[in-house]
């Protein structure tokens, strides 16, 4: 037990480091490079290219990149525990595309509604869709079946995305574009302030239900026996896994492999076992990622921004791949 | 028989769609003329000719190509979710389209014909490899998210690629939903052959097919080489494929639905089913193209959108029928 405290300990302060350093990175390096010293600079006197980059130019961005990164990841970690598959995560099962969608047609549409509830009324919708056609004929659900209907969900969605782009005029379908690929450029403390205060209210509302996912990990006799009305605490938690995802998604765009990824790099670093060890841990290394990935993105071809979804595609793709070769040897798929 | 006949007339009946509608006026019987005494100087006729001919033409060889790759993937996997787009052949051809025109910094016929093959075949030997089949146990759910993680990178290179170079979204957009649009500017020539030979290869194959689908060891019994017989159907995908993502970018969930009709239709002689499944493939798509070319006129929605869009719900009614145990 000492020994495990001691890993969780240690693994927590890696990715506290880590993370420290991927933001302090992405402050320096942009357009314009500036050095360490610059920036202390300009956090002390709040004069200077340091005080502008943090307040103005990168800060509001990587910001918002820790909040998405982080609601992401928590909402992978969660349906990976709820499911008990390294596979469910809301982007593979299609909920982060439509949540994407919906904002999309909110925002064509002329809607004044705000972002993250257009985004959350999609990924619900999405959730809804695979949770009821993934019930088989037995009225059983399977957790791979979950996963392959989420994928057509998510074929479906795709294919309404192209046909939204295709229609719109060319400057329009570039922007369009650009924010389903999930992007970070251009993103304001307005931003940054949504994902943080929808995240906190999510994440008082999850800490609460923390000893339900326990429970329900133990299996649905135990957690029955043990006083939980399992089926109504399942439908709980999903839905905050989903509220999660698409808080993110209401500011960083239906960015792909983040909330994949979180949960077992985060899991792997700290050795947490317990659900809110994984989740947090699924938090802090989302957003390590999405800061990361939003640097490469726009760092990598000097002098132009891409979106910080084709970075997580790239890098995130071959996980997956890992991931299932690995679930093929251990012939859980 | 009977059922042959009819598709074979739903496919004139499309054909005839694709070179009509979006004429002002004039119908079947300006069709008739424009083909028989065309007149040069009328627009009609040249509208016909110069641009809907060539759609036509794509039509057809991406259609019956793809339906034929998805029967041969089908029938050799075993799988009934396996299509080209969904296992990232697709995506292969086209990544390497994209990468190798931007490295020789010119997007000729030639080069993308030299192009889209031998990125179908590494997309098909990789998804094979990383779905568990060298192992002899690629189930469709690991062929699946093979496929899915596969085309999903290969597909953000290519955004990254395109969208380093805004004038090319046009191209980019090509490349990532395929369109019978501007059929003329592609190798339509060369696609057309490829499609040829990949077809009577996969149709000489195919009795080899069906009794490798019996197992291997009786298959070896019958003097059937399986790894053979394999790489005859990788050849047979790969020119398919490559054939259909030339002329029509990547076109997703044909391959998974026309094999399934063909084998109604060529009564699961796999023979038949191929050549129901290219009459099919081809009568669908056009009909696909034409339906997205009226809906919201004057704008076309493209025809890889149109597939994805009938295709996936389809995908989703057969994931939910894969019995939990059959592979999974």
């Amino acid at each position: 037990m000492t020994s495990g405290m001691t890993r969780g300990l240690k693994g927590g302060l890696i990715l506290a480091v880590a993370l420290l350093v991927a933001i302090v990175l992405s402050l320096m390096i942009g357009q314009i490079r500036l050095s360490a010293f610059d920036l202390w600079n300009g956090l002390l006197t709040g004069k200077g290219p340091g005080a502008l980059t943090l307040r103005v130019l990168r800060g509001p961005g990587i910001a918002t990149a820790i909040g998405a990164g982080a609601a992401l990841g928590a909402s992978g970690a969660i349906f990976q525990i709820l499911l008990r598959n390294p596979l469910a995560a809301p982007d593979i099962m299609g909920f982060t595309s439509g949540a994407g969608l919906a904002v999309v047609c909110g925002v064509l549409a002329g809607t004044t509604l705000p972002m993250p509830l257009l985004s959350a009324a999609g990924g619900l919708a999405a959730a809804c869709a695979v949770a009821i056609m993934a019930i088989k004929r037995d009225g059983t659900q399977v957790p791979i079946t979950l996963i392959l209907v989420g994928l057509g969900i998510g074929f479906l969605t795709t294919a309404a995305h192209s046909f939204i782009v295709t229609r719109l005029p060319p400057e329009q379908a570039a922007e369009a574009q650009r924010w389903l690929t999930g992007s970070l450029a251009a993103r304001d403390w307005g931003h940054a302030g949504q994902v943080f205060g929808c995240g906190a209210v999510l994440a008082v509302i999850l800490a609460i239900q923390v000893r339900a996912l326990g429970l329900l990990e133990l299996g649905d006799d135990l957690a029955t026996g043990l006083g939980l009305k399992s089926n109504r605490a399942r439908l709980k938690l999903a839905g905050t896994g989903v509220l999660l995802a698409a808080t993110g998604v209401a500011v960083a765009g239906p960015i792909p492999f983040i909330a994949l990824m979180a949960g077992p790099l985060g899991m792997r670093i700290t050795g947490a076992t317990q659900p809110g060890g994984r989740i947090l841990s699924a938090a802090v290394t989302g957003a390590i990622i999405t800061v990361l990935a939003d640097l490469a993105a726009r760092s990598i071809v000097p002098g132009l921004q891409l979106p910080a979804g084709v970075m997580t595609g790239i890098f995130g793709a071959p996980y997956l791949l890992w991931l299932l070769s690995r679930e093929m040897d251990a012939g859980d798929i | 028989m009977r059922a042959m006949i009819v598709a074979v007339l739903a496919l004139v009946f499309a054909a005839a769609l694709t070179l009509t509608v979006g004429v002002r006026d004039g119908g079947f019987a300006l069709l008739f003329q424009a083909l028989t005494a065309f007149d040069p100087t009328d627009p009609a006729h040249i509208a016909i000719q110069s641009i809907r001919m060539p759609r036509l033409i794509a039509g057809l060889i991406a259609g019956a190509a793809l339906g034929m790759a998805g029967t041969i993937m089908q029938a050799i996997t075993r799988n009934p979710l396996a299509d080209p787009g969904i296992l990232g052949i697709n995506a292969g051809a086209a990544f390497a389209v994209v990468i190798g025109s931007l490295i020789a910094g010119r997007a000729d016929n030639g080069l993308m014909a030299a192009l889209a093959f031998p990125g179908a075949a590494a997309a098909a030997i990789a998804v094979f490899a990383l779905g568990g089949g060298l192992k002899g146990d690629a189930g469709p759910v690991r062929l699946t998210l093979a496929g899915v993680a596969l085309s999903a990178m290969l597909l953000s290179f290519v955004s990254a690629i395109i969208l380093a170079r805004n004038e090319a979204l046009e191209v980019f957009r090509f490349w990532v939903t395929g369109s019978l649009a501007q059929a003329g500017m592609r190798p339509l020539g060369y696609m057309a052959i490829a499609a040829v030979l990949g077809a009577g290869l996969a149709i000489a194959i195919a009795p080899r097919i069906e009794a490798l689908s019996l197992g291997s060891a009786l298959a070896r019994g019958l003097g059937t080489n399986p790894g053979r017989i394999q790489l005859g159907a990788l050849v047979a995908v790969t020119a398919l494929t490559g054939a259909a993502v030339g002329v029509a970018g990547p076109i997703a969930f044909l391959g998974l639905l026309v094999p399934r009709l063909a084998r109604r239709v060529g009564g699961h002689v796999l023979r038949r089913e191929l050549i129901a499944a290219a009459i099919l493939g081809a009568t669908i798509l056009l009909f696909a193209d034409t339906i997205g070319r009226i809906l919201i006129p004057p704008a076309e929605i493209r025809v890889g959108t149109m597939t994805a869009l009938i295709g996936a719900p389809i995908f989703i009614w057969m994931a939910r029928r894969l019995r939990a145990g059959a592979g999974a």
